[in-house]
């Protein structure tokens, strides 16, 4: 596709271009063959996820995921209410919540997707239902990812959905809250 | 461009060109024209997210945000109570943030619309909106008939749009004049009109 004017580019213009040629069929998916923690189809999640592994959900979560330096897997049978902070997002299943991904974000064909995507690559493929917005600007996707996902409240006895975190504005101040431990699977 | 499998849907039915040739719609590529000045831009779409728009409007900076109105349209239509069909516009539109929304893609969606649901989304759009915001809208005009749901419009390049109108039953189109199209839409001017090759009736309005 040719372009005309546009002196002012964006800097980061060859991750735009990736994510512009990228054919439907060839979306990305998750790593195979990595281990990573899975959350079961029984099991149901309320407060602040986060872990150093790769993730996948297929049972309930409401609250916050964070998994900075991995990727999240939301399988089919997966429901997600959440805002979600990962390395790389792959939604099939459910999902109302915003979404930052600092490597890539796709949204499957299977996929309900309710929120706002931020990632300097995002992915969506024919059939998906899609209702919210995703960030194509590479300047704000960058200040976006750059800042760091909300600080881990201290272990708590109590236990209480996280806040909400949305672009553009400061982290509230978390609720003390436990943390639930997820088992890797093997 | 690498066709799009949907069960029952036949290709540019109406386009008046042939399949993968698309539709040349000189008042959309005005719209792309737009973004390439390297300023950063919200996009609302009232129709679903396509990949082919999702690939288009990647190349620039802009925020994407994504309505999609068919879901609502049913529900829209028959509500008469006129307070609570503003509240159901707002809702049928994504949530609203601090930027005004520049440009609005309605693709074919308004001819779907009886005239109080039209002028209830458009008041909501116009709201969060901005002097000069363009809204870009594909009405039936030549044709007295059009399908019973909206077409998916799926962007070839900066000029050229490929529709894929679903199979089946059609029904009679509103053909909405440039008249009752003032009406419904108060707030909007017409920028420009063009009348494409299929009979449809390309409109740019302004707020």
């Amino acid at each position: 596709m040719s372009k005309k004017g546009g002196t002012d580019k964006p800097a980061d213009t060859t991750q735009r271009s990736e994510a512009a040629v990228r054919p439907d069929n060839t979306a990305p998916r998750a790593p195979a063959g990595r281990e990573h923690a899975v959350i079961g189809a029984s099991i149901h999640i309320d407060g602040d996820l986060r872990g150093e592994e790769d993730l996948l959900i297929e049972g309930e979560v409401n609250g916050t995921v964070q998994l900075k330096n991995n990727s999240l897997t939301i399988g089919p049978q997966g429901k997600v209410r959440a805002d979600v902070y990962a390395h790389s997002i792959y939604v099939d299943g459910f999902m109302e919540g915003d979404l930052f991904g600092s490597e890539r974000v796709a949204i499957r064909k299977s996929a309900q997707v309710r929120g706002n995507v931020t990632s300097p690559r995002v992915s969506l493929e024919d059939g998906a239902k899609f209702k919210g917005s995703i960030e194509m600007d590479p300047q704000a996707v960058q200040g976006a990812t750059s800042r760091s996902a909300p600080k881990p409240a201290p272990a708590q006895p109590a236990q209480r959905p996280a806040p909400t975190q949305k672009f553009g504005e400061p982290a509230a101040p978390k609720p003390a809250e436990t943390s639930p431990v997820v088992k890797s699977a093997s | 461009m690498a066709a799009e499998p949907v069960g029952g849907a036949t290709r540019a039915a109406k386009s008046g060109a042939a399949p993968g040739d698309g539709l040349s719609a000189p008042l959309f590529h005005s719209l792309v024209d737009r973004l390439n000045d390297g300023g950063r831009f919200v996009v609302l779409d009232l129709a679903a997210a396509r990949p082919a728009t999702v690939r288009l409007l990647s190349q620039f900076r802009c925020r994407y945000e994504v309505a999609e109105l068919a879901d609502a349209i049913d529900l829209l239509n028959a509500e008469q109570d006129p307070r609570r069909l503003r509240t159901l516009a707002e809702a049928a539109l994504p949530e609203r943030r601090r930027e005004p929304t520049d440009i609005v893609l309605c693709w074919d969606l308004i001819n779907y619309l009886n005239r109080p649901a039209l002028a209830a989304v458009m008041e909501s759009i116009a709201n969060r909106g901005r002097p000069g915001t363009l809204v870009h809208a594909l009405v039936y005009y030549a044709e007295r008939r059009m399908p019973e749901r909206p077409s998916r419009f799926l962007p070839l390049d900066e000029q050229r749009i490929e529709i894929v109108a679903p199979s089946g039953a059609l029904r009679a189109a509103p053909r909405y004049s440039p008249e009752d199209l003032a009406t419904c839409m108060p707030r909007y001017a017409v920028d420009r009109a063009r009348l494409l090759r299929n009979g449809m009736q390309e409109f740019l309005f302004r707020l």
